[in-house]
């Protein structure tokens, strides 16, 4: 006897995310880091900012999600969205 | 509407074509092996869910297949009748367990749950169900002996459902969206009942705002139940100093941060507690002024390089006395309790929902 049984997963929905285009040059660029509120994100964009300054970087945009586990609030967003690039912490 | 776009009748029930995809097998034993090879269960055998099951049960809890339970809010997952009704035969319920399973949905999508965060979280807490009202006895739920452990079909399963919609239905994949380092075994399950019967204190569910003789779920992120022991005095104050010390233990040596704790009182520390004339609201008060640590304390557990200069800040664990969950339940014997701490503070709160049971007949 065959039997038929369902899927039980849920498909995501909406438009897959996409990563924005790589920045090209760090030449002369901003670059905005979001910090996701865990306890080492803070010293590592510290180290990384002393790098990417090596690297021609001229300004950095630092900003704190109020909450790591909730989405980034929309005015944090649009603080952020005139950067050059944007490198966001996930997880621990 | 029928298939013509004609106007149903009164009489007619709609029939919502499944979504789900759907997978033929020889037999139960190889659709066991199915859901356990990619990896849809927690491990346990499951009840395979076929659509007359799951039809089964989405009629019981007269619900369309497409209707929607709740949204999952940080990644926007819409969560169907169908996806919850396939987690719950798969966990074992029968169909009378709907509408209590519906509740636990809806309030874990509580924007308050934060359901995304307890679920992706190093800290591995798990969704800790307390079912009050008409329907636990209704469907068979245990709040006496075992009360946090195997003694009901009911309890097993409802609390199971949970873990399932949350592994299949927003993808909490230990290793991938789950990235809890221990986790604890209430991540299998999780359910309790409130012993209404044997306790004169007010329901949790009543103390949240819901009338009483209604039924509702209370679901707490919550970590592993710490059990203690107290035989040897009848002062109530004697019997929750050592509830308030499992509480500072966790301050330290866990998390610093106040939030929704739940203590289940078992029957032998109600009965000193009632027996002095003491309510859940005196249990609350007294909790909240003696659950409290310094900064300093910390120092004695290793974790000194926290206190800073700060040692002499003091912590408490409840916000305020409401923060306090208390829960009736356990067998007869015994000076035993339990705490249940919180995931991470606030960052998780409590959700209290009534269970729809639309009609007597169910």
């Amino acid at each position: 006897m065959t039997i038929r049984v369902l899927d039980p997963r849920l498909d995501p929905e909406g438009e897959p995310l996409a990563l924005a285009p790589a920045v090209t040059s760090l030449d002369g660029a901003t670059i905005g880091l979001l910090d996701n509120t865990k306890i080492g994100t803070a010293g590592f964009y510290n180290h990384l900012e002393t790098l990417l300054r090596r690297h021609g970087v001229r300004e950095f945009v630092r900003r704190r999600k109020p909450d790591l586990s909730r989405p980034v609030p929309r005015d944090v967003l649009d603080e952020l969205a005139a950067v050059d690039g944007i490198i966001s912490g996930i997880g621990d | 509407m029928t298939g013509d776009g004609m106007p149903e009748t009164e009489n007619e029930v709609r029939t919502t074509p499944l979504a789900s995809a759907s997978y033929d097998v020889d037999d139960f034993f190889a659709a066991n092996e199915l859901y356990q090879e990619n990896g849809w269960t927690d491990g346990l055998p499951i009840v395979p869910p076929t659509e007359a099951l799951v039809r089964a049960c989405l009629d019981r809890a007269r619900l369309h297949a497409d209707d929607l339970v709740g949204v999952e809010p940080v990644r926007r997952r819409r969560i169907t009748a169908e996806k919850v009704a396939i987690a719950a035969v798969m966990a074992g319920c029968r169909g009378e367990y709907m509408p209590v399973v519906l509740a636990v949905v809806r309030a874990m999508c509580a924007p308050e749950f934060g359901l995304h965060g307890t679920t992706a979280s190093t800290g591995g807490s798990a969704p800790f169900i307390v079912v009050n009202g008409p329907i636990r006895r209704a469907i068979g739920m245990n709040a006496t002996h075992n009360a946090l452990a195997n003694a009901s079909r009911a309890n097993a399963t409802i609390g199971r459902t949970s873990r399932l919609v949350i592994l299949n239905v927003l993808g909490g994949v230990p290793g991938r969206l789950d990235r809890s380092t221990l986790g604890h075994p209430g991540k299998f399950t999780f359910c309790v009942a409130e012993d209404e019967e044997e306790s004169p204190w007010t329901p949790l569910a009543v103390e949240r705002g819901v009338p009483a003789g209604e039924s509702a779920v209370t679901v707490l992120a919550g970590g592993a139940p710490h059990q203690l022991m107290n035989e040897w005095t009848r002062d109530p104050r004697q019997v929750l100093e050592t509830y308030a010390a499992t509480m500072r233990a966790n301050l330290l040596t866990y998390s610093i941060w106040p939030g929704n704790y739940a203590i289940v009182i078992g029957r032998q520390h109600r009965d000193v507690l009632i027996a002095a004339g003491w309510s859940k609201h005196d249990v609350r008060e007294y909790v909240h002024e003696r659950a409290r640590v310094t900064r300093g304390d910390w120092r004695g557990v290793g974790k000194a390089a926290v206190v800073g200069g700060k040692g002499d800040d003091v912590h408490a664990a409840l916000r305020s006395p409401d923060d306090l969950l208390v829960v009736a339940a356990g067998g007869p014997a015994g000076g035993f309790g339990a705490v249940v701490p919180p995931w991470y503070g606030t960052k998780s709160l409590a959700v209290t929902m009534r269970v729809e049971t639309g009609g007597a007949d169910r």
